[in-house]
């Protein structure tokens, strides 16, 4: 049987939007799920007015510096624990004990200590992206071949050495995992925490569209975060491929 | 049976060699009692029922595992560690999938901090020894098993150790490359003599290879014989065929065989 042409993915989510575009003209369609032509053209004047830059900007200042601060802080005390064990010991009772706690609830703490700005934000969105980063280098500096260490050793390589050269690179693509669900955080916990308090960003806009029962904005508001999450995972996903590209030859990606 | 004669200034010597270890909570004794010696620019291979030690030993003479009980001497010091004056090639390879066949080849020199040029040199010189130029650029998952030791063995001789410790190192490997790898080290071989340690569980390759064969018992591992091979060299593949190549090669099956059924029965 012929594979079918790619565009066939396509058909059902066209279909959908069709239906949803007719019914929504028809006067079908519930208040809040206004025609999909509607919050288009409203994503147009928001990008003509400018407004959607200054509110994207705010969003990914507050997700991507956040997410770069967890990533280097996670991965770096993450490898640490993975290589050593005092530091492994130190960690992971830490970890255990308040992994399962959702960071979200910190919030109104965390408004309390750094206030209503973007620090704020910017240390929520850090802890919660800290996790997913933390035991991905862990697990991923643990499963470093043992074989590949007495190579190394062998060789005449330091622990330092060994770390940067053999622990480093064995632990990448558990870490790029990590990375990964640490990115789509990023954008989450930053939607929340501007839900709760803001006067910019793509959360504010979708809490201000709330108040003026703009369904319209809102819409234009969360297809923008889902297009700049998908960018960033893109992205993420790129630099991955250049990062292994001996190691996914072995794997069944390469096909 | 046990004794071929003792070499004045050995360069691996080994008394009372003993390796305990604890698995699941249980006393594991790997090793009892031996005594080694290896001189200057000796083959000499290891063979032994699966699980007698044989391993364990060349690891311990690598200095990746602590000797528990005798003396290990390499060059008449203690092994403390790891060092590479005694490089070794494992049976899984242990290449470094992130890094190419030349950035594997030229690790040692690196770490070393050698400059391009230096490593660019050996690279090449090692890479055409081992028949591998053309897949320098090539990562080692694009790699047959038998090219991958070829590039594991160019990356041991890059830091050119005086001592090769080689454990099973074609045992993942299909037959016929197993008989070509044979050949192609037995050629290095002559042309480097370096001393040599290299274990096996292949009767025909440890006699095709070496000057001595030492033959371990069941465990705890130990020194059953240590059979002198005096067969002309350079030695082509055809020797396997000889009369005197039989000779030996029933003798130490005979050897082996009982340690291989006790090995066996403990298993089972």
């Amino acid at each position: 049987m012929a594979r079918p042409p790619r565009w066939v993915g396509a058909l059902v989510p066209l279909l959908l939007v069709a239906v949803w575009e007719i019914a929504a003209r028809r006067g079908d369609a519930p208040e809040y799920l206004p025609a999909p032509s509607v919050i288009l053209a409203e994503l147009g004047a928001l990008v003509a007015s400018g407004d959607l830059f200054v509110h994207a900007a705010a969003s990914l200042y507050r997700a991507l510096g956040a997410f770069a601060i967890g990533a280097v802080t996670g991965a770096a005390v993450g490898l640490a624990a993975g290589t050593l064990r005092a530091v492994e010991r130190f960690y992971e009772p830490i970890i255990s004990l308040t992994y399962p706690v959702p960071k979200i609830a910190a919030l109104p703490i965390v408004f309390a200590w750094f206030g209503l700005g973007d620090v704020s934000k910017i240390v929520i969105i850090t802890i919660s992206v800290f996790y997913p980063i933390y035991i991905a280098a862990f697990f991923g500096a643990k499963g470093t071949s043992r074989v590949h260490v007495w190579a190394a050793r062998n060789m005449g390589a330091g622990r330092w050495q060994i770390f940067r050269r053999i622990v480093l690179p064995s632990a990448l693509p558990q870490l790029f995992n990590g990375l990964r669900v640490g990115l789509a955080l990023s954008f989450i916990v930053m939607v929340v925490a501007e839900l709760v308090a803001s006067q910019r960003g793509l959360g504010y806009l979708i809490a201000f569209s709330e108040e003026q029962t703009r369904f319209d904005i809102m819409y234009a508001a969360i297809l923008t975060i889902g297009v700049l999450g998908f960018a960033a995972d893109r992205v993420l996903l790129a630099v991955r491929r250049r990062a292994l590209k001996g190691q996914l030859l072995a794997t069944a990606e390469a096909r | 049976m046990t004794g071929a004669a003792p070499a004045a200034g050995a360069v691996i010597a080994v008394r009372n060699l003993g390796k305990t270890f604890t698995r699941d909570g249980r006393r594991v004794e790997a090793m009892r009692g031996f005594d080694l010696k290896i001189a200057e620019g000796e083959f000499v291979t290891v063979v032994g029922p699966s699980g007698c030690g044989k391993s364990t030993f060349l690891h311990m003479v690598g200095g990746f595992e602590p000797v528990t009980e005798g003396e290990l001497l390499v060059d008449g010091r203690k092994v403390r560690g790891p060092g590479p004056d005694r490089g070794v090639v494992f049976q899984e390879f242990a290449l470094f999938p992130w890094r190419t066949v030349a950035e594997n080849v030229t690790w040692a020199l690196e770490i070393a901090g050698r400059p391009r040029a230096e490593r660019d040199a050996v690279a090449e010189r090692l890479l055409a020894k081992v028949g591998l130029t053309q897949f320098r650029q090539h990562y080692p998952a694009e790699l047959s098993g038998g090219m991958k030791q070829r590039v594991a063995i160019a990356r041991t001789l890059a830091f050119d150790p005086r001592i090769l410790l080689m454990d099973e190192p074609f045992g993942a490997l299909d037959a016929q490359n197993r008989e070509l790898m044979q050949e192609d080290l037995q050629v290095l071989w002559n042309e480097t003599r370096k001393t040599v340690l290299f274990i096996t569980h292949d009767i025909d390759e440890a006699i095709y290879l070496a000057d001595r064969v030492v033959v371990f018992t069941a465990r705890p591992g130990r020194v059953k014989a240590d059979v002198r091979i005096d067969l002309p060299r350079p030695r082509a593949i055809e020797i396997k065929k000889s009369t005197a190549y039989t000779a030996y090669r029933n003798r130490i099956w005979d050897l082996l065989r009982d340690e291989v059924l006790l090995a066996r029965r403990e298993e089972g």
